[in-house]
């Protein structure tokens, strides 16, 4: 190394084991071929790599190193790399000792005086990891695809068979209740002579279960078309809705006094005929649990809970014992007795189930004696968070 | 009032003994013509010499059938010129919305579900036999 100035700036000149010495220092592979595909010089990395000496390999070419179809690859870039007379940019393959490995490779012609091009340099990365990698992520990822897909299949094929089951419950359950009324009737009705109080009073046991039970298999359809019915969100008028419910169960009682509280406004995006049902289930249990007392009183309203709209229906019927409010909205629990509050224990199950696919909570809150409330949302909220 | 017959496409027998008990209630005589299946219903409206079949005043047809469904029944009775203006009610147990869309697509006259109580399955076919038998076909 010989230093000097010129031009006032200090000036270092670079020579050809300096050079090699740098070249002998990175992890890229480095090489040097002339026209003819000859080897001139190759890095330190490259005799590592496929484990030749750099004496042994200059004057050979890439078809005494390298299987056929790999060398004319290499040929074939190096051509065009002098054909195009500026550095390009390949992918190559070449063996290497767990396989076939992957290199990002800058070919470059170098030029003589007369501008004819001499020599072709490579400098080659290895990519293999990164190759590798993404050849992983798009397999796990073609092998999510494939599996989603395969769910959604099992799943359109089970909600096939729960349509063709509710359909056939609906059907085929029903029929023979039909009788079982009818022919109750047809008793009462021709043979009330022979028939003393006793025997009466039993056909009409007979009718009144069997109208519970078809009760019981209209909510079990419910609960069965909440699940599977598509979901559409769609602007939905909550006190619109709960006044045409609230209506609706006026009718029912004619004789009961109940005063329902909805203010205006209420609203969300939600599907309009689930939450319908939501309403029909707690304003019908309002209702229902109010039933004793001459001042009957069913709220509904909203209100935010960290950026959360709830939803609330209060009333100041029977209550409940808070102890069993976590198993209130599985299907066919009950709180209270047939005798006192009739029900087919289904219909919180239909509004918990409706509310969870509409992906919001609900809770339950109860003091016996003194009312219930039910707060709901409608809108996914955040994790770990609970309607309190 | 139409002294044709109904005919009454129905496979339960238990149905039958209370469809024509609640007839009997709303002093319905016209004759009742059973038949238990679907293909039983087309042998007797449409006979396959192409004859003239059964002209009922009314068909009253359960959805579910052995056989030939209540729905394809329906289908046949309006693609044919014998029987397209024939009063068709579709019966069913079920509540289905596609029931009740597919029937009145097909051109059912009326849907019907059948209540559980018999009182009230006799108020429906009151109000069936008042709107199709009684009231001459013209004032419809």
């Amino acid at each position: 190394m010989s230093t000097g100035t010129a031009g006032g700036r200090p000036r270092v000149e670079v020579g050809h084991e300096q050079l090699m010495a740098l070249i002998d220092h990175t992890s890229a592979v480095i090489y040097m071929r002339d026209a003819d595909g000859r080897y001139l010089l190759v890095n330190h990395e490259y005799e590592r790599l496929f484990r030749l000496r750099r004496e042994d390999i200059v004057g050979l070419t890439d078809h005494d190193l390298f299987p056929r179809p790999i060398a004319d690859e290499f040929r074939h870039n190096d051509l065009e790399a002098i054909a195009r007379g500026v550095p390009v940019q390949v992918e190559e393959e070449a063996p290497g000792e767990d396989g076939l490995h992957t290199y990002v490779t800058v070919k470059f012609p170098l030029h003589d005086e007369v501008g004819r091009a001499y020599a072709v340099c490579g400098i080659s990365t290895d990519i293999t990891e990164r190759k590798r990698a993404e050849e992983e992520v798009r397999r796990l990822n073609d092998e999510l695809e494939m599996r989603v897909r395969q769910r959604t299949a099992e799943l359109e094929a089970s909600t096939r068979e729960l349509d063709a089951f509710a359909y056939s419950v609906s059907h085929d359950l029903r029929a023979p209740l039909r009788s079982l009324e009818g022919f109750s009737q047809v008793l009462l009705e021709d043979y009330a002579e022979e028939l003393d109080e006793d025997a009466q009073g039993y056909l009409r046991r007979i009718q009144a279960n069997v109208g519970r039970m078809a009760q019981m298999i209209d909510d079990l359809l419910h609960l069965s078309r909440a699940t599977r019915s598509q979901l559409r969100r769609e602007h939905t008028d909550l006190s619109a809705l709960a006044r045409e419910v609230a209506h609706e169960l006026a009718t029912t009682e004619p004789g009961r006094t109940v005063e329902f509280r909805i203010p205006d406004g209420l609203s969300t995006q939600g599907d309009p005929h689930l939450i319908r049902l939501v309403l029909q289930n707690l304003l019908g249990n309002a209702f229902k649990f109010t039933g004793h007392r001459s001042d009957a009183t069913v709220e509904v309203g909203s209100l935010v809970r960290d950026g959360v709209e709830i939803f609330s229906v209060r009333d100041n019927g029977a209550g409940f014992d808070m102890k069993y409010a976590s198993k209130m909205f599985d299907p066919f629990q009950r709180l209270h007795a047939a005798s006192e509050f009739e029900g087919s224990g289904i219909g919180l199950a239909i509004v918990h189930r409706i509310i969870t696919r509409h992906g919001g909570q609900i809770r339950a809150d109860g003091v016996p004696g003194e009312g219930a409330t039910f707060l709901f949302s409608l809108t996914p909220s955040p994790a770990d968070w609970e309607i309190r | 009032m139409s002294d044709r017959p109904i005919l009454l496409v129905e496979d339960s027998p238990d149905d039958v003994l209370l469809t024509r008990r609640a007839f009997k209630k709303n002093h319905i005589r016209n004759a009742i013509v059973v038949a238990s299946d679907g293909a039983e219903a087309l042998a007797h409206l449409l006979p396959e010499d192409g004859s003239e079949g059964l002209h009922p005043a009314l068909v009253l047809l359960d959805v579910k059938l052995p056989k030939v469904d209540g729905l394809e029944v329906l289908r046949r009775i309006r693609d044919d010129e014998r029987t397209c203006h024939l009063p068709v009610v579709v019966l069913t147990t079920s509540n289905e919305e596609r029931d009740i869309v597919t029937s009145y697509r097909l051109g059912a006259n009326s849907f019907v579900r059948k209540p559980v109580v018999f009182e009230e399955f006799v108020a429906a076919v009151n109000a069936l036999g008042v709107y199709w038998l009684l009231i001459p076909a013209g004032a419809r």
